[in-house]
């Protein structure tokens, strides 16, 4: 099979290697696996895409030997652990199922205390690690550490697997469709919150989806698979979408595919546009300079942390006599933060009071805004670059090895 | 799904077992039972006082034979529990791994079938085969009867855990002993727990046999009124099994209650 690998070069070093890893279970006449080759860089998000039986989770079972290979080899940094001591190997990789998995007689603290506890550290090292791991997933420890996993939402539990695969800090990550059984408003915040995260940890993840959209937001690379784990393309999202190796690959991105471009780039990438905004309390002659000053016919009033709190017209100001700015105008629509992709944000844009999107940082604290044009240059941006670079990759690919970074 | 697996599926039909309590009782709950029962021995003994006894019921209906054969009754039932529970939760526990997987459907008939032997069958045979009587017959006798509902429970509370959960927990690093021990095993409790209260209720109340081999308990006081046709003697003796009965049960749930782990 020709299949171009990644143009764009990577200097990190490879955290996992797969050597023609074969699984064939019992009484099946084709393997699961089929000799897999892969590397994966540290600090990476992988993302295995593909459709449903091709061995994504056979795959990644296998790198932690919950699924012992039938043949191949499995090289974590550098050593090879195909037959070292399954249970240590497991300590030193994070794991999160789509089921979640947690343990309903444990409180969350023991949950997310789990690894730390099975490699013998003391119980107050544990309790600072449990509290710093609560924290680091948005979840206020003191109010949630002694709860019991049925006193958890959906999207809750979620953040408590990925805390609790984080327990001992190890460097790579295993997840198995992870936000895959949550509702899509859930899913996409969790998302975020993942990649913010991970722009903190910067873990080797493996992350296994069925949802092309999920892999183009996750992935630093994608590989998509094909029967028998078969890859079918391995590259970064960006080449995937503009250069899909081959039939197989068009048809699983699917139509949109520009459309899902907008899925990679975030808020933060490009110059958000500032427009004039009010502190509450400001005065009528305040706010009506700042209103001869947008080009809106609305002002955005922050309140005393810098978080939107209202839209004030003029007519409010008039209408409104005396009374404060909160109490005038409308409330703005839900806001998006930095993390967000031009995609979410083109949502929200969608819908939103004059035709703008919001931009918060993680404390709700108002950033800037983004309008269609400035989606518009980005999308333009995005296809000359992406269109720029596949031309480059068709002279030096023929060289290139399946599956193996240059 | 392997063939262990479909396996393990299929015995879930062919099992019935007890099923978990699922709430915890309130305050008017826990006390209601102890207060019938002993209303129940009040009224009893004011019954009884209040009668002329011939010689033959006062015999039997004396404080210290009526003392005797209750706390003979409860060793009977005490002892074939433990022992019991010390065979069947492990052999429950050797059933419901995956090395077992091939003999446990050929097991698991056969104990159903067991089971429908009436234990005085169990306990004739041992004393007719080979003149064994007395406590210990009486034990063997109960615990091979009380035996299957423990064992189903274990299996079944040991297989309901949820694969995800295992499949976290060993993903995690637990080694297999550990997952059994710090992940299933707790998360069976309250099924076995459930196991143990029906093999309780059972001993207790087929302790009354052990009378026909000479094993003392309760039964002898409804034996002795059978044969000599003293209907105060039977009245009493049985009322007394089934408030012991009742007790042990109230007791077992209070166990169960007790022991079911925080979060289920
Ligand atoms: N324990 C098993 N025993 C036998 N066959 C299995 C087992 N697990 C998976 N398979 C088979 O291996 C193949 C790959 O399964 P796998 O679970 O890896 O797929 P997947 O890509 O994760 O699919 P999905 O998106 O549906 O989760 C399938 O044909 C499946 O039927
Ligand atoms: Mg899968």
């Amino acid at each position: 099979m020709t299949s171009p690998t990644n143009a764009t070069s990577h200097d990190g070093r490879v955290m996992i290697r797969l050597e023609e890893l074969t699984k064939k279970f019992p009484g099946q006449k084709q393997n699961a696996v089929d000799s897999l080759t892969l590397d994966i860089p540290e600090g990476d998000i992988v993302v295995l895409v593909g459709p449903s039986g091709c061995g994504k989770t056979t795959t990644m079972k296998m790198m932690n030997r919950i699924i012992e290979p039938s043949s191949g080899r499995i090289i974590l940094d550098g050593e090879d652990v195909t037959s070292s001591d399954p249970d240590q190997l497991r300590r030193r990789i994070g794991y999160v199922i789509q089921q979640i998995g947690l343990f309903p007689h444990q409180s969350i603290g023991e949950n997310v205390g789990t690894v730390p506890k099975l490699l013998g550290w003391d119980s107050k090292r544990i309790s600072t690690r449990v509290d710093e791991l609560l924290e680091m997933v948005n979840m206020e420890p003191s109010q949630f550490r002694n709860r019991y996993p049925k006193q958890l939402s959906g999207g809750q539990k979620q953040r408590v697997g990925v805390a609790r695969a984080l327990g001992a800090d190890p460097d790579v990550m295993l997840m198995d469709e992870p936000f895959g059984a949550i509702d899509p408003i859930t899913r996409d915040r969790l998302q975020n919150e993942f990649l913010r995260l991970q722009s903190e940890v910067r873990k080797t993840i493996v992350f296994v989806t069925h949802d092309i959209d999920e892999a183009i937001k996750m992935g630093d690379r994608i590989a998509i698979l094909q029967d028998g784990s078969h890859i079918a393309q391995y590259d970064t999202p960006e080449q995937i979408l503009t250069a899909p190796a081959n039939d197989f690959v068009a048809d699983f991105i699917g139509k949109g595919a520009s459309l899902k471009r907008l899925n990679l780039s975030r808020v933060a990438d490009i110059g958000l546009k500032q427009l004039p905004t009010v502190q509450l309390g400001t005065d009528r002659e305040g706010v009506m300079a700042a209103l001869r000053q947008t080009e809106l016919s609305a002002v955005l009033v922050l309140d005393g942390e810098g978080r939107p709190l209202r839209w004030v017209g003029a007519e409010d100001l008039q209408r409104g006599g005396g009374r404060p700015l909160d109490e005038l105008g409308l409330a703005p629509e839900a806001a998006v933060e930095a993390r967000a992709t031009l995609s979410d944000a083109l949502n929200e844009l969608i819908t939103a009071r004059y035709s703008i999107t919001i931009v918060v940082d993680s404390r709700g604290v108002y950033q800037g805004v983004v309008d269609i044009d400035q989606i518009n240059d980005a999308i333009r941006t995005m296809r000359s670059t992406a269109v720029a670079k596949a031309r480059e990759s068709l002279t030096d690919d023929s060289m290139a090895e399946q599956g193996r970074l240059p | 799904m392997t063939s262990a697996a479909e396996a393990r599926k299929h015995d879930k039909d062919q099992v019935v077992s007890t099923p978990a309590r699922t709430s915890r009782r309130t305050l008017t709950g826990y006390l209601a039972l102890p207060v019938i029962l002993a209303a129940v021995c009040l009224a009893m003994y004011l019954w009884i006082s209040s009668l002329e006894l011939d010689s033959i019921e006062a015999r039997s209906l004396n404080a210290s034979s009526l003392a005797i054969a209750t706390w003979e009754h409860v060793q009977l039932t005490a002892v074939s529990t433990v022992i019991t529970l010390l065979i069947a939760v492990p052999a429950g526990i050797i059933l419901t791994r995956p090395f077992t997987g091939r003999v446990r459907p050929y097991l698991l008939t056969l104990l159903n079938l067991g089971q429908a032997v009436p234990t005085i069958a169990i306990l004739v045979l041992l004393a007719v085969a080979w003149l064994f009587l007395g406590f210990q017959a009486a034990i063997v006798g109960l615990v091979l009867y009380a035996i299957v509902p423990v064992l189903l429970n274990t299996m079944v509370g040991l297989e309901q855990v949820d694969d995800s959960i295992l499949e976290a927990a060993r993903g995690m690093g637990y080694s297999k002993m550990g997952a059994l021990r710090k992940i299933e095993l707790p998360l069976s409790v309250p099924i076995i727990l459930a196991g143990v209260r029906t093999a309780l209720i059972i001993n207790v109340g087929t302790a009354t046999l052990a009378a026909y081999i000479n094993a003392g308990g309760l039964g002898e006081i409804i034996v002795a009124g059978l044969s000599t046709n003293r209907v105060t003697v039977q009245i009493v003796g049985a009322a007394l099994t089934a408030v012991l009965a009742l007790l042990i049960d109230y007791i077992a749930g209070l166990a169960e209650d007790m022991l079911r782990p925080e979060g289920l």
